[in-house]
């Protein structure tokens, strides 16, 4: 081509010379990564440094021989280990050096392995996974360590990360293992299914929160709504959450979850048992954030009364009479002895400190840093009281951050080796107390035991986590919910697929809840969730989606080296210094907001800093975050709360650290020659800046708050589907969700490797387009290598009168040629080794039966269907032939219409007999009548009829017939502008032949720049003189004529190309009629259930309707004749219905002498009960009657029937 | 009433034929005359498709019924088809279409041996009937070059794939099958008659004159350079889009510019797709259209039906 392949995305023109886009050779999806990004991140941390920081924070067990009183301590081990050996000094037993391996076959020779692809997962539907190889380290007292490798199972990889062959793979290599050409990876394959961790929405770590909340009252007597909460998070990604309540009598209680249980502790013990100081120092701490001169001035958050409280939880340490540091030491421990683990047998000060270490402000690791922390806490918490704070919003954005997948198996992991670890030591101890036989001493003994509590369970439990998304645990992880922590990433289409990965979940507990406050769209999340892209109904506002532009922190940096965060921390703190802050270190400074504010950088309290100097801080650190070459994280949140009458509490609070949200934004206040002018921004630090949207007015910003920042694009705040929709500023906003709604559930191209995937089912658009009008996402995120619509001839116009409430008329010559056909493709597996265990070992085997040759012509001699061949209902496509009973059963297609095998995959695992296969289905889904459409604006219709071409109306001049007709009240109440502007855009570009671009807020972005213009008429006037050009209306109007009459019709029509996407709801996957067929086996009603060719209810609310109508003789049609009609013989004489018997009847020879003609001989029937067979009569009534009173018969209820003819009543 | 005659005598002035294109003038006739000959000539002319494939190999990239598909939409050349039997009215065969009265038989063979994409095309399918073949857009307009125009694309093959199949063509319709349509496109026009009222115009200024001429999307107007007047330049240009009668009200002169459609003559455009030339297309047009005629009134019904007719008109009537 002519070499200007690198022209930017505006040039799409496209005469011989440039190729269009979607077909250049070489394609960047860097855009697409960055969207899956966040998933493959966190598992490569994990994987990479991850379980080995956890493996440090598990807690090694020892084993004590009772006759040798030897000591055998087994952990986790690390090769940091080295630094432990101090304190160890009997014999030991521990875990390390963990390794996960790429995934591998399983083959008969253990010693030749080959990899294990993910095509041949999802085909065999085994899982994608790695085998997990872990040190278990012993040590016998003070002995040398022993190391041992334990397989601990084969642990499920995610696709694209750093174990995955695909990785970095460039887009041919991926094609030729079967994958798609943009491949991004990020789920896992378990079963052969597809499975993504759900993010979740956490409460920002390591930031205390305050909160007011009525359940906090019930806590005990005493307790108050106001609490300060506060989730600390180890560097190995478990939490603890702990919660600062506050007291009516001007206390506070420190609570934490061991097990389950929550544990109130004065605060004051706390505080003397963190740190070894004065009564004094302590009042002083407490009430260091009250001044007497700053009192009720703007930014004072301390009021009188910190004193008086501060009194009153020293006096609570003194009633408990604890006075000194130690005393509250002795106190904690004695108090939590029973419920530490492991910890039984220890003094009171270890216990103590082991709770200070694994519950209290579990990511600090000084205990001097937390009696700061927890002195920051006691002040936010009274300032709440006082109301010279605001309480935080736990349902806003600010306060939040995500899940992510790594992390998650993380913690979930770590609980299940430390069950593991407690099981193998009380094995090893009972083992050891019981049997003489056992030898602690030998290393032989103690593996078969270890194995006996099998090291494989542990992956297999990570396994089943992702399969189920079911959490088996003890502690709760201290998540809020336990269950749908992963969902299957179906690929019906690009869009739902690409949208697994980007939905963040509110929690499931939220779901429940009556109010709808959680579900809110708060102004913090703008530009962080999308607030277009979240489905109505019941899931609405806790399914939210990311925008485009924002991200997830990792624990990489931008150039995919690991952060180390104490190496930041420590450039943050000197510069921090450097700009005037007090480092708290040597001593805390006793003064607190307005004069100055505490800095917390990662929820631990480094010093404070004067208020008139924050500001400035704040700014170089924003420019530092710039800057290359400083130590600064670009991502660093500098989340500076401003003095304020009674606002949030203030302070700068820094945070470094993962999982919280980012999103670029243009950083105007530092100068151009600067370079990098994209600040990562964090929804805690959003809430404070200036950033100004090119909306055209200054927002209602002030003239003393100029903006310092920019948004980069308006569209940066819609998520990638949102940013799909054409013109989506000039729709009434709940199209477009609906449009976002409608994109996932489109039939399109799921998927470019078609041939090689075994979904269940997957829906496939035969001859997809791309459309002419798109936005620019559309090609930023190559949405052409999976299209999902037609550029489908639209007239609006009210014509044969099935267009009516959204239908929509149909071309019946467009579908002929291809518009909107599809398939079904649908894969059954067939696995024989399955039933193998009810049956025996190893006799069924896929073989034709040469007796029956009547299904020859559909199944080949091994037993499997032809490629190609059609199978009808009911006929056999697989045979299976069993060696012992020597018999052939046959698989026979379900359903009620006729399929093509498209594809038949065997596994040739097992070389020597085929054990299992997939076949592949095609089903065809041409349009009929009842099939769903939509255009991308959320006007979705059903196709009502295919009217003939000859009778569609057509243009005079260019003789065209619409392909789709749509009824023009579609518009007005739905507002949707931009549908209106596609069809307009569309026929101009389709006259032109260019692609139109739709990007909404472009008009904005123009404005700002060139001054006042109205920006509806420009627009108008742009794509009208395109078709004037052509001599087209201006207004994209056309004259039509009458295709039945040829007469002109009276109004100008509204005709132009629209993208129209198909459906996935199909009338054929949901038809369901029924004349007669199967019937209840009690009730003899008919049955119901579409697939076993039941009936639909005629229910009450259609009994009503009928009534109404006094349609009395089809009500008993439906309710009677056609359901459950019966004769019942009951006796007048008893009334019953139950005690008719029939006679076997002798009476024939009576007949016949008496010589009447041959008939139906009257049945004759007697009532037992009665002992006669006068009064019989039959009745006609519902089954279910008779039912009713056998039903009552059996309670011991006699139902009579009290018989009169109708002529009498 | 009695002894009137609506009798007329159409004619046709035919102003551009081309193999694929034809535009004629129908006049002295009704609007009902002129959209039955479009409507049979999308839907009624006879043309020849591919109707039935058996494929006997198809490892290519697209499925059986996708190839069978675009197999069917490609033109084949159909002059015969007016004089070929539908399969169903076949005796030779009894309706299985196998026959050459009713059917030609296609083949193709395609194997694509080396690392090059192989394009199949309508040009590796191969006739029973030498006058019946894929049509061939290449020869009649040379503008195009031979290597760009190699027929209709059906499928494309990479190494080791291999399409193989038999193909049955037959007569059809195209009401049954958009396939069997001969026609691209068949449009009509009604003849515009445009007027200017002169004295209303002298009245404009020369730039309302301009913003009248340039009001029509389409060039209609124009203004003669030496006398300054507004001028029709190609009435036939006009689409009824009714832009100059609402600049002309927007100037203040209704009336300035009046467009009538003239009720009795058309002007038809009419594209082929190849399989029967465009002037054929028309011809076989006006002949079913007699056939169907002739049909409903040789009729026995007919005269039935009148009666009903009768009845039903009274009915009206009498109210």
């Amino acid at each position: 081509m002519s070499g200007d392949d690198n022209d930017n995305e505006s040039n799409y023109a496209y005469g011989k010379r440039t190729l269009a886009p979607h077909l250049l050779k070489e394609k960047d999806y860097s855009a697409l990564e960055e969207l899956f990004r966040h998933h493959i991140e966190s598992f490569d941390h994990m994987v990479e440094y991850g379980i080995e920081t956890m493996l440090l924070n598990i807690k090694p067990v020892q084993v004590f021989h009772p006759l040798s009183n030897q000591k055998l301590r087994n952990i986790l081990f690390y090769h940091l280990i080295t630094a432990w050996f101090g304190s160890l000094t009997d014999t030991i037993l521990w875990f390390g050096k963990p390794e996960i391996f790429p995934p591998q076959t399983e083959r008969q020779l253990r010693t030749m392995k080959d990899a294990l692809y993910p095509f041949e997962c999802r085909q065999a539907r085994i899982s994608y996974t790695g085998t997990f190889m872990m040190d278990i380290c012993f040590q016998y007292g003070d002995g040398a360590v022993i190391r041992e490798k334990f397989n601990f199972g084969q642990f499920p990889i995610m696709l694209k990360s750093k174990l995955c062959y695909l990785r970095n793979l460039p887009p041919k290599k991926l094609v030729s293992l079967k994958e798609e050409q943009s491949e991004m990876g990020g789920y896992f394959i378990l079963n052969g299914l597809e499975r993504v961790v759900r993010l979740l929405i956490l409460p920002k770590r390591n930031y205390p929160t305050s909160m007011v909340r009525n359940s906090f009252r019930e806590r005990r007597e005493g307790y108050t709504d106001k609490a300060v909460v506060i989730r600390c998070v180890r560097e190995d990604q478990s939490a603890v959450s702990l919660r600062l309540y506050y007291l009516s009598n001007g206390s506070a209680r420190l609570a934490f979850w061991i097990q389950g249980r929550e544990y109130m502790l004065p605060v004051g013990v706390m505080l003397k048992a963190l740190a070894d100081t004065t009564d004094h120092e302590i009042f002083a701490c407490l009430t260091s954030c009250y001044d007497d001169n700053y009192d009720c001035v703007k930014g004072s958050v301390g009021s009188q009364l910190v004193g008086e409280r501060a009194k009153i939880i020293l006096d609570e340490v003194q009633d408990l009479s604890l006075f000194t540091h130690k005393q509250c030491l002795q106190h904690i421990g004695e108090h939590f002895q029973p419920v530490m683990i492991g910890l039984e047998n220890e003094s009171p000060s270890v216990v103590a400190a082991a709770v200070l270490k694994d519950y209290i402000f579990v990511h600090l690791d000084n205990n001097h840093d937390k009696f700061n922390l927890l002195i920051f806490m006691v002040q936010k918490l009274f300032s709440l009281v006082d109301h010279t704070s605001m309480p935080d919003n736990p349902d806003s954005l600010q306060n939040h951050e995500v899940l992510l997948p790594g992390h998650l198996i993380t913690i979930y992991l770590k609980e299940k080796l430390q069950e593991w670890l407690l099981k193998t030591k009380n094995l090893l101890q009972d083992e050891a107390n019981s049997s003489n036989k056992f030898d602690i001493n030998s290393l032989a003994d103690i593996k078969k035991l270890i194995e006996k509590n099998s090291p494989k369970q542990i992956s297999s439990a990570i396994d089943n986590m992702l399969k189920t998304g079911t959490l088996l645990t003890q502690s709760g992880l201290d998540l809020q919910q336990r269950a749908g922590m992963t969902v299957q990433a179906e690929r019906l289409n690009f869009l739902r697929f690409l949208s697994h990965f980007r939905a963040v979940h509110r929690g499931s507990s939220f779901a429940g809840l009556r109010t709808t406050t959680v579900r809110k769209l708060l102004p913090e999340s703008w530009g962080f969730l999308c607030p277009v892209h979240t489905p109505d109904g019941e899931p609405c506002g806790l399914l939210n989606h990311m925008s485009s532009s924002c991200r997830i922190t990792s624990y990489y940096d931008n150039k995919g080296n690991v952060r180390d965060f104490l190496k930041t921390r420590m450039s943050i703190l000197s510069v921090l210094v450097g700009v005037g802050m007090t480092p708290s270190l040597p001593k805390l400074v006793q003064a607190g907001p307005p004069k100055v504010l505490s800095v917390l950088l990662d929820g631990r309290v480094v010093g404070s800093i004067p208020s008139d100097l924050v500001e400035k801080a704040v700014t170089h650190m924003r420019r530092l975050k710039l800057s290359a070459t400083a130590q600064i994280p670009e991502d660093l949140e500098v989340g500076y709360v401003p003095l304020s009458m009674c606002g949030a509490y203030p302070g700068l609070f820094l945070f470094t650290s993962p999982s919280r949200f980012v999103r670029p934004v243009r950083n105007i206040s530092i100068p151009p020659e600067e370079g990098n002018k994209f600040e990562l921004i964090g929804p805690f630090e959003q809430v404070y800046m200036e950033i100004s949207c090119p909306d055209g007015g200054g927002g209602g910003r002030k003239s003393m708050f100029p903006a310092t920042h920019e948004e980069i694009h308006p569209t940066g705040i819609l998520s990638v589907v949102a940013n799909l929709t054409p013109w989506s500023d000039h729709n009434q906003s709940p199209r477009n969700m609906y449009q976002c709604q409608m994109g996932k559930q489109t039939m399109g191209f799921p998927s470019q490797a078609l041939h090689s995937r075994a979904d269940q089912k997957l829906y496939h658009l035969q001859t997809p387009q791309t459309p002419i009008v798109r936005t620019k996402a559309y090609e930023k995120y190559h949405i052409d290598e999976f299209p999902l619509g037609t550029n489908a001839i639209v007239a609006v116009l009210a014509y044969s009168g099935y267009d009516m409430e959204d239908a929509m008329v149909l071309n019946k010559s467009s579908v002929e040629r291809g518009m909107f056909h599809g398939h079904i493709y649908q894969t059954e597996t067939i696995d024989l080794t399955e039933q193998r265990s009810n049956s025996g070992h190893g006799q069924r085997i896929f073989r034709r039966s040469n007796l029956d040759k009547s299904s020859q012509h559909l199944v080949d001699s091994d037993g499997l269907p032809y490629v190609g061949q059609r199978i009808k209902p009911n006929e056999p496509y697989c045979s299976i032939y069993n060696e012992i009973t020597s018999s052939t059963s046959s698989t026979k297609l379900k359903g009620s219409e006729s399929v093509v095998v498209d594809y038949v995959a065997v596994d040739v695992k097992n070389k020597n007999n085929l054990q299992k296969v997939n076949i592949r289905f095609r089903r065809p889904r041409n349009p009929i009548i009842g099939d769903k459409f939509s255009s991308r604006h959320g006007q979705k219709g059903v196709c009502s009829q295919l009217w003939p071409d000859i009778d569609m109306p057509f243009a005079g001049l260019t003789g065209m017939r619409p392909d789709l007709i749509i009824n023009p009240h579609a518009f007005p109440s739905r507002m949707t502008i931009g549908m209106l502007l596609e069809s307009i855009a569309a026929k101009g570009g389709a006259l032109h032949g260019k692609f139109m671009d739709a990007t909404p807020f472009t008009s904005l972005l123009k404005k700002g720049n060139e001054g006042q213009e109205s920006e509806s008429s420009s627009l108008v006037d742009e794509l009208g003189s395109m078709l004037t050009a052509y001599g087209f209306n201006y207004h994209g109007s056309e004259v039509l004529y009458s295709g039945v009459y040829g007469t002109e019709l009276t109004c100008e029509i509204f005709i132009g190309p629209v993208y129209y996407q198909r459906l996935r709801h199909m009338v054929s996957d949901k038809f369901q009629v029924r004349s007669t067929g199967t019937v209840d086996q009690i009730t003899r009603q008919p049955i119901k259930g579409r697939k076993r060719g039941g009936g639909i209810r005629f229910g009450e609310m259609e009994r009503d309707s009928l009534l109404a109508h006094g349609a009395a003789y089809l009500l008993h049609d439906r309710l009677h004749i056609s359901s459950d009609h019966h004769v019942a013989d009951v006796c007048s004489i008893c009334g019953s219905l139950l005690t008719t018997s029939l006679i076997p009847t002798k009476q024939r020879a009576i007949r016949e002498i008496i010589g009447l003609p041959p008939g139906r001989i009257p049945k004759k029937v007697m009532c037992v009960a009665c002992q006669t067979s006068k009064g019989m009569e039959t009745v006609a009534m519902p089954y279910v009657f008779r039912y009713l009173a056998a039903e009552l018969a059996a309670m011991n209820i006699k139902m009579t029937l009290q018989l009169s003819s109708g002529a009498e009543a | 009433m009695e002894g009137r005659s609506y009798q007329r005598f159409p004619t046709v002035k035919i102003r551009e034929l081309k193999n694929d294109y034809a535009k004629f003038e129908l006049r002295d006739t009704d609007a009902s005359i002129a959209n039955a000959l479009r409507r049979v000539m999308i839907a009624e002319v006879p043309t020849i498709a591919i109707d039935l494939v058996e494929i006997e190999v198809n490892s290519s990239v697209l499925n059986d019924e996708f190839i069978a598909h675009r197999l069917g939409l490609i033109p084949l050349t159909s002059e015969r088809a007016m004089s070929m039997r539908f399969s169903r009215d076949c005796d030779a065969c009894d309706g299985d279409g196998q026959c050459e009265y009713c059917s030609v038989e296609f083949h193709l063979r395609a194997k694509c041996l080396n690392d090059q994409t192989l394009d199949v095309t309508s040009r590796e399918l191969i006739s029973s009937d030498p006058s019946v073949v894929p049509v061939d857009f290449a020869s009649p307009s040379s503008e195009y070059d031979n290597a760009e125009n190699r027929g209709i694309m059906i499928v494309k093959l990479r190494r080791g794939q291999e399409l193989r199949l038999r193909a049955i063509a037959r007569k059809g319709i195209g009401k049954d099958h958009a396939k069997w349509s001969p026609a691209a496109t068949v449009t009509f026009m009604y003849e515009p008659e445009i007027y200017i009222n002169e004295d209303m115009m002298e009245k404009l200024t020369l730039e309302q004159r301009m913003s009248v001429v340039e009001s029509s999307p389409t060039k209609v107007f124009d203004i003669d350079a030496k006398t300054g007047r507004v001028v029709v330049v190609d009435p036939e240009a006009y689409t009824y889009d009714d832009e100059v009668i609402k600049k002309c009200e927007s100037l203040n002169a209704p009336g300035l510019v009046e467009v009538h459609p003239k009720e009795d003559s058309f002007i038809f455009t009419v594209e082929s797709t190849g399989a029967i030339k465009a002037s054929q297309l028309v011809l076989n047009a006006i002949d079913i259209l007699k056939q169907k005629l002739d049909a409903v009134r040789l009729s026995e019904d007919t005269v039935e039906a009148d009666e009903q007719f009768l009845e039903l008109d009274a009915h009206m009537r009498g109210g």
